[in-house]
């Protein structure tokens, strides 16, 4: 707690420029991955089969004479060669414009906005609610006994690998059709939030409760605790204050990832509970082949990893002074 | 030219019937014994539709079912269809044909508005199918429809007079379609983005707002005064306003309608049918899709379905009946023609569809396909016995997939190797606009008959610009074409019927498609609904005649 201002300055300057290196090559790192993500999206979705011209005329099958498509085609400068279009599109990104939709002939960011926001809450939601029964789940499972642990092993494996879709449809057949307690589609209230943020919480859950588990159990064999042990902390107090700090780390550090994992599986909880946001707007836009939209939600969830990968590597090495010396040796 | 005489063809005569007719409609009513009691106005009605969300409101544009299933709710054909099959007045009153069948002119009601009071004439009717040819209207399915029609004029204000190219036996059935509907002209002029939003015209109820990925909010149309000369009464609806939403996923669609979050649900799947049916609460309304039944085809463009002998050994081969029971639950009907039980044209034979294997074995045997490899396929030339069969997840359901994979499994009694692939939609338009396959099931729902003269005509082997082609058989048979062109010109409809059922006999026992039932389109209702139909066009929902009970 010493200030010693005057002599820390050029201590204090490198630090800064360290902080700054950085934060410089994260960002980048982060242009190179959105640049990366454009391209790959804008020639995947060009190598399955289909025409975007017909997600212009109400999807495939279209019967439209050539005049038409051809009309369609120069609107939307389809007619150009491929590498053309990639660099206008790429050009538009570049600008910040990120197209309109082929389909609903409407500004894709306009499109994002309105359905981002459902997504974000449903993910935020899940990705609390891991949290919680994460913590839960190590707490009991490493403190008590030995049949807590086999068990508690056991339910964390399990719910890890249960899938979205099982999970949800098993969640409306008991909560919604057998017990009538909740409602199976988004109702637009708190109550229908509750099953698709369960269905995404649970294989979560199971996942962070993995990972705090093996370092709370590390860390409760750690000196420090031996030493707390021996002040006399009762054990309640130990895990509480002292090992859970430590065995939430690598969980923070796993949240950036986590939260970029939920939005992908909103695609998946979202048809099926009926919730408007990203994951519905990306799986009719990847029907449809409605290349901005795609583009659009692919880039934006990338934005979103990476931001919250940024996030969670700053808020670590604020929390462990190791993460920064280490790169002195450099 | 226009001095000639013009028989009336329908009009107050079909007035008259329809009040006969509803009888006939009750048959299609979802609510069976409650007919006696007095509709309750008022309340909100809210439908969730499995259907993709529409991209467009607009059934103008593009042209699909999923546009067609609300558009019904807020727009209005010119004329409708009854339940035995015959054209009634919508917002036409009359009409008539000239004696070289090339002019048609339709009287419209008097005193129809749009619901942004733009007066229904002859000249919106003009302005409409000139959007519909109009290329920057993006039309498919509407532009197919009005193929013969050149031009329209507005004879007077209530007269809208049609000119064809050819004589068109199925203008009336193809204007019928919701794809043509006729919109306000100043609804129109807003362009494509307004328009898709919210498209006005003069049905009993407004689109009101829409939230994408949500749900679309219908109100009443208080001023209404056009129904259809089957509905059950005048004047404005009594729902006030319809909820539409959208529900992907059929278990919580079902889900959600037994939880009364909402009172009509499509798209209703084979188990949820037989689960509602053993309710008291649900009532089920099968409304099979007009047009084409669903079939396999056979691609007799290329081997090995190229001979007739190996086709005729697929369909003895396989065994379709106890599928269609095991998995539909009684829902769906076997059918053994190429048409919806709903056309009144359609010819069945079921004798040519009777599952033999000793007689595929035999056919095979004696098409050379003689030997059998280590896995019991056949060979002929060193090369196997082998189908190649795309399936579109988007259009088909998981039993009618179940069904291909017995359809599968007892074709190899046979000797006959079948490869399905499940792929998305674009995907699979894709492998079919490539020619690579040999079985494919393809839904089309048109209005009337002619539908055949799009699947069986060998003109319907030429892809579209955008690859598409309808006949997927590949049948290139120049007396079926001569058939199938006479009986889209003919005016005579005892005439008609006879050529109709000449070019099924002919696609039937050419042994070119596998008919399995009609294109099943189940919806299910709370009991609350009272008097909910589906239209005997392309048998879309309408909640004009529609009260809530109790509560």
């Amino acid at each position: 707690m010493t200030p010693g201002s005057a002599v820390t300055r050029p201590a204090q300057r490198s630090r800064n420029l360290r902080t700054s290196r950085w934060l410089l090559v994260r960002l980048g790192g982060a242009v190179f991955v959105m640049w990366a993500v454009a391209t790959l999206t804008f020639f995947a979705i060009r190598l399955i089969p289909g025409d975007p011209a017909e997600a212009v005329l109400g999807g495939p099958g279209s019967q439209a004479s050539q005049e038409t498509l051809d009309q369609v085609r120069a609107d939307y400068g389809l007619d150009l060669p491929l590498g053309v279009q990639y660099l206008n599109a790429l050009g538009r990104l570049l600008s910040g414009d990120l197209g309109t939709s082929y389909a609903l002939k409407v500004p894709v960011a306009e499109l994002l906005l309105a359905q981002i926001g459902g997504t974000l809450v449903l993910a935020l939601a899940a990705l609390a609610l891991a949290w919680l029964l994460a913590l839960l789940l190590s707490l009991w499972s490493t403190g008590g006994g030995r049949i807590a642990a086999a068990l508690g092993q056991g339910i964390e494996l399990t719910s890890a690998a249960l899938p979205h879709f099982w999970l949800a449809t098993v969640l409306i057949a008991v909560f919604s059709s057998a017990l009538g307690w909740l409602p199976p589609v988004s109702t637009g209230g708190a109550a229908g939030l509750v099953l698709p943020t369960l269905t995404l919480a649970i294989p979560l859950a199971g996942f962070l409760a993995q990972v705090m588990r093996e370092t709370l159990l590390d860390t409760l064999d750690a000196p420090f605790i031996i030493s707390a042990r021996a002040r006399g902390e009762s054990e309640r107090g130990i895990r509480l204050r002292h090992a859970l700090r430590h065995a939430s780390l690598p969980a923070i550090s796993l949240s950036g990832w986590a939260l970029g994992y939920l939005i992908s599986g909103a695609v998946v909880v979202e048809t099926i509970f009926a919730r408007p946001g990203l994951g519905r707007t990306l799986l009719q836009a990847v029907t449809l082949r409605d290349v901005p939209i795609v583009t659009g939600v692919v880039l934006l969830v990338a934005l979103v990893y990476i931001l919250m990968t940024i996030i969670t590597d700053a808020a670590s090495r604020l929390a462990d002074p190791r993460l920064r010396s280490a790169e002195t040796g450099r | 030219m226009h001095s000639n005489p013009r028989p009336r063809v329908r009009g107050l005569a079909s007035v008259a019937a329809a009040a006969g007719i509803s009888l006939l409609v009750a048959g299609c009513q979802a609510t069976p014994g409650e007919t006696s009691s007095t509709p309750v106005a008022g309340g909100t009605l809210t439908y969730a539709s499995g259907d993709a969300e529409p991209t467009c409101l607009e059934p103008h544009v593009g042209g699909n079912y999923p546009q067609a299933l609300i558009a019904g709710q807020f727009l209005e054909s010119l004329v409708s269809r009854d339940a035995d099959g015959t054209i009634i007045p919508w917002l036409a009153t009359e009409w008539s044909v000239s004696e070289d069948n090339l002019s048609w002119d339709f009287t419209l009601k008097d005193d129809v508005t749009f619901t942004d009071g733009t007066p229904l004439n002859a000249e919106a009717v003009k302005v409409n199918v000139e959007h519909l040819k109009d290329p920057a209207t993006e039309s498919s399915t509407g532009y197919l429809a009005l193929g013969k029609v050149e031009s329209v004029e507005a004879v007077s204000e209530t007269v809208a007079r049609f000119t064809l190219s050819a004589p068109d036996s199925a203008l009336l059935e193809s204007l019928s379609q919701p794809w043509v509907a006729i919109q306000s002209p100043a609804g129109i002029a807003r362009g494509m983005e307004e328009n898709c939003q919210a498209p006005i015209g003069t049905g009993p109820f407004i689109v009101d707002e829409w939230v994408k990925q949500d749900h679309i909010s219908l109100v009443r149309n208080d001023d209404y005064t056009s129904p259809p000369a089957d509905a059950k009464h005048d004047g404005k609806a009594y729902l006030e306003a319809i909820e539409w939403r959208f529900l992907p996923d059929s278990a919580s669609r079902y889900a959600a309608l037994q939880g009364g979050q909402v009172d009509v649900i499509d798209n209703a799947q084979p188990d949820t049918i037989a689960s509602a049916e053993k309710t008291e609460t649900l009532t089920h309304l099968d409304a099979p899709r007009p047009g084409a039944s669903n079939r396999i085809e056979l691609n007799s463009g290329t081997a090995p379905f190229n001979d007739v002998a190996v086709r005729e050994a697929f369909i003895r081969a396989v065994d379709v009946n106890d599928g269609i029971e095991s998995l539909y639950f009684g829902s769906a009907e076997r059918s053994y023609s190429p048409l919806s039980s709903v056309e009144a044209t359609g010819y069945s034979d079921e004798s040519l569809f009777d599952t033999d294997v000793d007689a595929a074995n035999a056919l095979l045997d004696s098409a050379g396909w003689t030997e059998r490899d280590a896995d019991g396929y056949r060979v002929k030339d060193g090369a196997r016995l082998s189908l190649d069969f795309p399936v579109s997840t988007n259009q088909s359901i998981p039993a009618e997939q179940s069904l291909f994979e017995q359809i599968q499994a007892t074709a190899k009694d046979a000797g006959f190797e079948v490869n399905i692939s499940l792929l998305d939609l674009s995907s699979w338009y894709g492998v079919l606009a490539e020619n690579n396959y040999d079985l494919v099931s393809a839904p089309y729902t048109k209005v009337g008959p002619d539908v055949l003269r799009i699947l069986y005509h060998s003109d319907g082997i030429t892809p579209a610009p955008s690859g598409y082609f309808a006949n997927l058989s590949q049948v290139n048979n120049p007396e079926l074409d001569g058939l199938l062109t006479a009986a889209s010109e003919i005016s005579d409809a005892d005439a008609r019927a006879d050529l109709y059922e000449q070019a099924q006999q002919i696609i039937l026992e050419g042994f070119h498609i596998l008919p399995l039932y009609d294109q099943q389109n189940h919806f299910l209702l709370g009991t609350q609904v009272k008097d909910a139909r589906a239209l005997p066009t392309v048998s879309t929902p309408t909640f004009y005649d529609t009260w809530l009970s109790g509560n």
